[in-house]
């Protein structure tokens, strides 16, 4: 069962008018309110907790400390933690590379080469993130926004500065990459 | 691909351990801790400048203080604009702005009595409007805090009616009292500012709806004569 709660909303500008003025109690809201999805997002991209911590902590300080940023720039505070996040993680591919530290011979990998034929519930979770790993950028994000943090196409959009249009399209492509790398996997 | 996309739904979030999230919160806290601080340094810093020129201005002589009784007809009513200004810019909190409308608004309506009562119709027209210009950015500033603080918002909505409810009793004695049509046209129309601003004032801010008491600016039928929440 997913607990990663609804996504924020209109909601979320009381609270950060109150951490704009120092208010501890609503930083904390906020804090549990994102913590855990932001840790998700970026353990989905690093595949080490060690590091989707570190990047989630470092998050969610810039969030709350650069509130006065944040009013300048026209988009809803989600996206805005979410960019952050995103930020970070590209930060810490530059610093160390990007490489999947999961190791392979830990997965359970399917049997069958014909992606048609896999029996899509036989998969692992592990499967499915290592595989991830293989694609773009771009493709990772949009299939982790989307099917790991349950957001709607608009609010991956405002994520990622693109049109919904956009996003559709580069989330059929994102599938189509996935299902190669899985096949990928099975015949390796 | 269906499939796959299904898949992935029913993918468990990896959650973050305990530990990590005790250690994240008191970093966080820590910082958000530290730049309230560093933030309210800064507006220090800004208040003591503008303690300066206050003082600077208010030390500019015996004009200052006899400006402050003046009426618009009168030679040192400029200098009394300036001093409001700069008492403007030292009302931080929105409870002392909120005042400081106020105070202004009944000062224009006193000029605007005064005014009449010379025959100075035009002056008397320019103090009435100035007078709902402040009741205007005082409702504005009771819709803006509708977002940050809804407590102190109906506290300072609460005391804006009482403001204008009095204003109103004073605008309607007068019109009583004045025979002169444009006059009367003047006053008139002050009460309907004022009215406006009672709307502006209970109109929640996220989106320009009426607030939940059923009161706002979809209230057609507002009455001209506000009557304060106790």
């Amino acid at each position: 069962m997913r607990a990663l709660g609804k996504a924020a909303s209109d909601d979320d500008r009381p609270l950060i008018e109150r951490v704009r003025r120092g208010d501890q109690d609503a930083a904390r809201t906020l804090y549990e309110r994102y913590f855990d999805r932001i840790y998700n997002y970026v353990y989905a991209r690093l595949g080490r907790a060690e590091d989707a911590e570190d990047l989630a902590i470092d998050t969610m300080t810039r969030s709350l400390t650069r509130l006065d940023l944040f009013q300048d720039q026209g988009v809803a505070f989600s996206s805005w933690v979410y960019r952050i996040a995103h930020n970070a993680t590209i930060d810490h591919y530059r610093r160390h590379g990007k490489v999947t530290l999961v190791p392979l011979d830990d997965a359970t990998l399917p049997q069958s080469a014909d992606p048609s034929e896999l029996a899509m519930e036989q998969l692992s979770n592990e499967d499915l993130r290592l595989a991830l790993r293989d694609l773009t950028d771009e493709q990772q994000q949009v299939l982790i926004l989307r099917f790991f943090q349950d957001l709607t196409a608009a609010q991956v959009a405002g994520i990622m500065g693109k049109s919904v249009g956009a996003v559709q399209a580069l989330q059929h492509r994102a599938l189509g990459s996935l299902e190669r790398a899985l096949q990928g996997r099975a015949e390796n | 691909m269906e499939a796959l996309a299904e898949r992935l739904r029913t993918v468990e979030p990896m959650a973050p351990s305990p530990a990590a999230k005790i250690r994240g919160w008191n970093l966080v806290s820590a910082a958000v801790q530290q730049s309230a601080t560093v933030r309210s340094r800064g507006h220090s810093v800004k208040r003591l400048v503008l303690a300066a020129v206050a003082a600077a201005v208010l030390l500019v002589g015996g004009a200052v203080a006899a400006s402050a009784d003046s009426l618009p007809d009168s030679a040192l009513y400029p200098i009394k604009g300036v001093v409001e200004q700069v008492r403007g810019a030292l009302a931080f909190s929105p409870s002392d702005q909120l005042t400081y409308h106020l105070e202004l608004a009944q000062t224009r309506l006193t000029e605007a009595e005064a005014m009449i009562a010379r025959h100075r119709l035009d002056l008397a027209s320019q103090a009435l409007s100035a007078m709902d210009d402040q009741l205007g950015d005082a409702a504005a500033l009771v819709k803006a805090e509708k977002g940050t603080d809804p407590a102190i918002a109906a506290d300072l909505e609460n005391r804006l009616l009482q403001a204008i409810a009095t204003h109103d009793g004073q605008l309607a004695r007068l019109q009583g009292q004045v025979t002169n049509p444009a006059a009367q046209s003047a006053i008139l129309k002050a009460r309907d500012r004022a009215a406006q601003a009672v709307q502006v004032a209970q109109t929640s801010n996220n989106n320009g709806n009426p607030s939940p008491n059923g009161k706002g600016s979809g209230n057609a039928s507002a009455s001209p004569h506000p009557t304060p929440k106790h």
